[in-house]
């Protein structure tokens, strides 16, 4: 077997890798925010008192954890433009798709977080004659946060893993990026062992940026 | 201050508290003491409204307190209307409930710069002076992390007196509490009595209701079975139950 890494400053093949590299990584930031405001509002809104709201949260994350994320993409980007004549972007309906999936796995995260902060600090805030929202925002979400961290940072990885789906839908992002080259040259083992190395890249720094975060949150005895 | 009448509350079918009566007057000390499962620290959690109760009424200070009659219907009052009296009652809790994430001070201080009753300015001096009055003024930048449980609860009292209430309610706050750290818990809360505050307590220190205490309030069985003195509820209470729990807690 004769490995050959040349062939990556061949024919401008880094260069079109690196530029699907910044693809990924944007499409997996926007994506990102997406899936974090996603997941917070279905988060608390799953554990509404208010059976309507909690209905719709709960029916979301059963959708949208229950389907895969290649179907979602292909109904968002193909199935819609077809059949409804709602003709998203690829790189919109990537980051949509991408989002909305995500969130509803970031929802439970949220929901558990919550949940296992002990039930008397929310005692002592109402006690103290602030509201529910302002002991959530003041009390209980500063402390839940910290905890949501951990399991955030495994589902933010697997966001950039779940990113390279988007090449079927088109987005020019590092796997289709890869495919490309590949279809010229057939190295498949370099260039795709080169393209998981970026992905692992990208992923070593999120866990790093994260356990940072962890570290500059952890104030008096909050701990996970 | 606190009128209690005709209160009923059921855990589902368990009938936690049973037609419970109870008047408690301004400046009045009062200890609630019984078995445990007696329904004391639920009584207790009914006066802000922790606990949802099924009948009867609360008042504090004449004002009902959780639940409100409208149109001919008794139903559950606006979080607005119950905040603004909740913040007339303070609530000391057996588990301290310090919020873990903020120092001392900032616990103290949340409520108050939360609500707008200060700015930041007055609510770091009145924590101050809280902290003084429960001796703690060298912890005020601390974690509740890096106190002892019975500096804990000393924040935790002074966290309750930061919003100036009427009347305190304390749930068994040195249960949870080394022995070596109940004393110096009760010395802050005589203190309090002293200077007038209405309290209501829940505890299992007897020397504190014999102390303290203006009456002593038996519970057993979610029924109050006796009111009285603290000199006549530990040397001749007119009931038997009262009499076998206190050889139990007294030997």
């Amino acid at each position: 077997m004769e490995l050959d890494f040349s062939i990556l400053l061949q024919d401008g093949n880094l260069p079109l890798l690196l530029k699907g590299l910044w693809v990924t990584i944007r499409m997996t930031f926007f994506a990102l925010c997406i899936s974090c405001m996603i997941g917070l509002l279905v988060g608390i809104g799953g554990m509404s008192k208010n059976k309507l709201i909690s209905g719709i949260c709960a029916t979301y994350l059963a959708w949208f954890r229950g389907t895969p994320l290649l179907v979602q993409l292909v109904l968002l980007y193909y199935g819609l433009a077809i059949s409804l004549q709602i003709d998203l972007t690829a790189s919109v309906a990537g980051v949509l798709g991408l989002g909305m999936y995500s969130g509803a796995y970031v929802s439970e995260i949220v929901r558990g977080s919550i949940q296992s902060i002990d039930q008397g600090q929310m005692e002592a805030g109402r006690s103290l004659g602030m509201s529910h929202w302002q002991t959530m925002g003041k009390v209980i979400l500063p402390q839940a946060v910290r905890r949501m961290l951990p399991p955030l940072a495994n589902e933010f990885i697997a966001l950039t893993k779940n990113s390279s789906l988007l090449s079927v839908i088109t987005v020019p992002e590092l796997m289709r990026a890869g495919n490309s080259i590949v279809a010229d040259n057939f190295k498949y083992f370099e260039i795709y062992l080169t393209i998981a190395l970026f992905y692992f890249v990208v992923n070593f720094v999120i866990s790093t940026l994260i356990r940072i975060l962890e570290r500059k949150l952890h104030v008096g005895g909050v701990r996970t | 201050m606190i009128q209690i009448t005709e209160l009923n509350k059921y855990f589902g079918a368990h009938h936690v508290l049973k037609e419970i009566n109870l008047t408690i007057d301004s400046g009045e000390v009062v200890v609630i003491i019984g078995p445990s499962g007696s329904g004391k620290s639920t009584l207790l959690r009914c006066m802000n409204y922790l606990e949802p109760i099924q009948s009867g009424q609360i008042m504090i200070e004449n004002q009902p307190i959780g639940m409100i009659e409208q149109q001919g219907k008794i139903k559950e009052m606006p979080q607005k209307q119950l905040n603004l009296i909740r913040e007339k009652v303070g609530m000391v809790f057996q588990n301290f409930n310090l919020f873990p994430h903020l120092t001392v001070e900032e616990n103290i201080t949340l409520s108050p710069l939360t609500l707008g009753k200060v700015n930041k300015q007055e609510a770091n001096k009145v924590a101050n002076e809280l902290l003084l009055k429960v001796g703690l003024t060298d912890r005020a930048k601390a974690y509740p992390e890096q106190l002892s449980g019975g500096q804990k609860q000393r924040v935790a009292i002074a966290r309750a007196l930061a919003m100036r209430p009427h009347v305190m309610l304390f749930d068994e706050p040195t249960s949870a509490l080394d022995p070596e750290l109940v004393g110096e818990v009760l010395q802050v809360m005589k203190d309090l009595a002293k200077e007038g505050m209405t309290m209501v307590v829940v505890t299992h220190e007897m020397g504190f209701a014999r102390e303290v205490a203006d009456r002593v309030v038996v519970m057993d069985q979610g029924k109050i079975i006796e009111i009285d003195s603290p000199d006549i509820i530990f040397q001749h209470p007119s009931q038997k139950r009262t009499k076998e729990f206190l050889n139990k807690v007294l030997k």
